[in-house]
């Protein structure tokens, strides 16, 4: 398969650290990447330089090839690059309507024709409809991540990338969304997420990166980390503890 | 009673074209904008050189000092305002007191301190169920119930009103819809200009044109905006049309001179009971 999406030598930060230290990660089309680590490993400080919402300090970002490193957030939505923010993913004070038809009028560059929320987004989310004129600061949280997630793929992305899409979800609503990420994946778009429910994510992907302290320790196989018998230690980033695993995935 | 509701209603759709552009700027660059007294002034001295010296009608003058207008208040922003954007919504409160200043005095500068008014024939009242109406009054309501209906079309049902509600919410998320904020930032100030010279006229036909023409209207103006809830467009409606008449209406019960104590303690009374207006959200501050 080919690659889609490539980041090297990352650096990116706020005030006067660095944050990501030389992070490197390659997206292959079709598959899904989760990135898991402990609390403060730079996971989400990755996916918003990714999205354009910071700036990167060194290192490239390359989507099919091009590099996208100085592009604004618009223009990486252009480009094809769909982002969910962890909170604060939906616009309150609009309709759920009034969300999907703003992603589909600016995300598409002013290219999107047909209908505002296709039959194939009210496949995926039917619960959207019956809440078209509720203002989204009404939704509960599950139902606002849905909302979030249908915006993001009311354009067909090249790359959807999620910020732990799970977070704060009741069990129905996480067992959802994780099929609709598969769903989603089904149709050919690549998926990059960060996720703290690494078990959950780990089952529908099929790459891994584990990240601590703004670099990458490890990036194998998911069903090779999900198979590791101290996944759990690994994930809370003790180096020491998870020195073995680490060979062990290497190995693999 | 009923003549001063009316008088009420008339101030009222006066400053809610000000409110409005008071709410659309703050709801997208988070600042209240001081200046927006002296920018109505402004306008209302372009359309007066269009409409006395050059000789135009009033209607296509407002309409080409609007536009213009507009496009004054974007390079406004440019200069004065862009350069400051990352500094916070108190520095830009400062600068806008500042350019108020400046606009208020290059009006007195140019056409000086004594009041004037616009060219348009006298007109003869018109009358109905006991309520005298001047042609000034019902200009200003049909032109105000206009750009309001007109304002509310282009906030709800079209994209770059939408994208402006969108930039107001949530300014990072609206980016990684694809939104160019820069843009959106631009076509606010085009808006809230060409809100702000028609306020300015309907002001300059109301009273008289005159430098503080528009700093006098500032209060009422912030009051509506407040009670309404800064950022609302709906709430900018209704706190003016309320602010107009209680303010009117008051004058029954206290000599006219204290009116304008009115809008003050409408302030006072939000910001302690309910700080987030009527149609306003409130807001955690972590």
């Amino acid at each position: 398969m080919s690659e889609i999406f490539r980041v090297e030598g990352l650096h990116a930060g706020y005030g006067a650290g660095d944050i990501l230290k030389g992070v490197d990660i390659s997206v292959t089309a079709g598959s899904v990447v989760t990135i898991i680590g402990p609390n403060g490993s730079g996971k989400s400080t990755l996916v918003k330089t990714l999205a354009g919402l910071l700036r990167a300090r060194q290192g490239d970002i390359r989507l099919k090839g091009a590099s996208i490193r100085d592009f604004p957030p618009p223009k990486r939505v252009h480009a094809g690059i769909s982002y969910v923010p962890q909170e604060y993913n939906v616009f309150r004070n609009l309709t759920v309507l009034e969300n999907l038809k703003i992603a589909r009028e600016f995300m598409s560059g002013g290219r999107a024709k047909g209908k505002v929320v296709s039959d194939e987004l009210v496949e995926l989310f039917p619960e959207l409809p019956s809440r078209f004129n509720a203002f989204a600061g009404n939704l509960s949280g599950g139902q606002r991540q849905m909302l979030a997630f249908a915006c993001a793929l009311t354009v067909k992305p090249d790359l959807l990338m999620m910020d732990e899409p799970s977070a704060g979800l009741s069990p129905k609503y996480m067992t959802d969304i994780f099929d609709c990420i598969r769903k989603v994946n089904g149709t050919g778009v690549s998926v990059l997420m960060v996720e703290q429910n690494a078990i959950e994510a780990l089952r529908i992907s099929d790459q891994c990166v584990v990240m601590a302290t703004g670099r990458v320790r490890l990036c194998s196989d998911a069903a090779t980390v999900l198979g590791m018998s101290d996944l759990q230690t690994l994930y809370l980033g003790d180096a020491a503890a998870s020195r073995e695993s680490w060979a062990q995935a290497s190995a693999a | 009673m009923l003549q001063t509701a009316f008088n009420g209603l008339v101030t009222g759709i006066i400053i809610a074209l000000p409110a409005l552009a008071v709410t659309l700027l703050f709801g997208v660059l988070k600042f209240a904008n001081f200046a927006i007294g002296a920018m109505m002034t402004v306008a209302a001295y372009m359309v007066y050189a269009l409409n006395t010296e050059l000789g135009w009608p009033m209607l296509p003058a407002t309409v080409a000092a609007a536009v213009v207008f507009g496009v004054l208040c974007i390079l406004m922003d440019l200069v004065t305002f862009r350069p400051l954007r990352d500094r916070g919504g108190l520095t830009l409160m400062v600068a806008s007191l500042g350019l108020g200043f400046v606009l208020e005095n290059l009006a007195r500068l140019a056409y000086g301190n004594s009041a004037r008014s616009f060219a348009m024939e006298l007109a003869r009242p018109f009358r109905y169920m006991d309520i005298r109406m001047n042609r000034e009054q019902m200009i200003a309501f049909v032109v105000a119930t206009l750009a309001m209906g007109i304002m509310y079309i282009l906030l709800t049902r079209m994209p770059i009103g939408r994208a402006m509600r969108a930039v107001a919410d949530n300014p990072s998320l609206a980016q990684v819809r694809g939104i160019d904020s820069a843009a959106i930032i631009r076509w606010t100030w085009f808006i809230a200009g060409m809100l702000l010279a028609v306020g300015g006229v309907l002001i300059g036909m109301d009273r008289a044109i005159e430098p503080p023409m528009g700093s006098s209207y500032l209060i009422p103006v912030f009051s509506a905006a407040i009670l309404g809830g800064l950022g609302s467009p709906l709430g900018a409606f209704v706190g003016a049309l309320l602010i107009g008449i209680v303010s009117e209406m008051a004058t029954l019960v206290i000599p006219p001179n204290y009116r304008i104590g009115i809008p003050l303690c409408v302030i006072a009374a939000i910001l302690i009971f309910r700080p987030q207006g009527l149609f306003g959200q409130a807001h955690i501050r972590r």
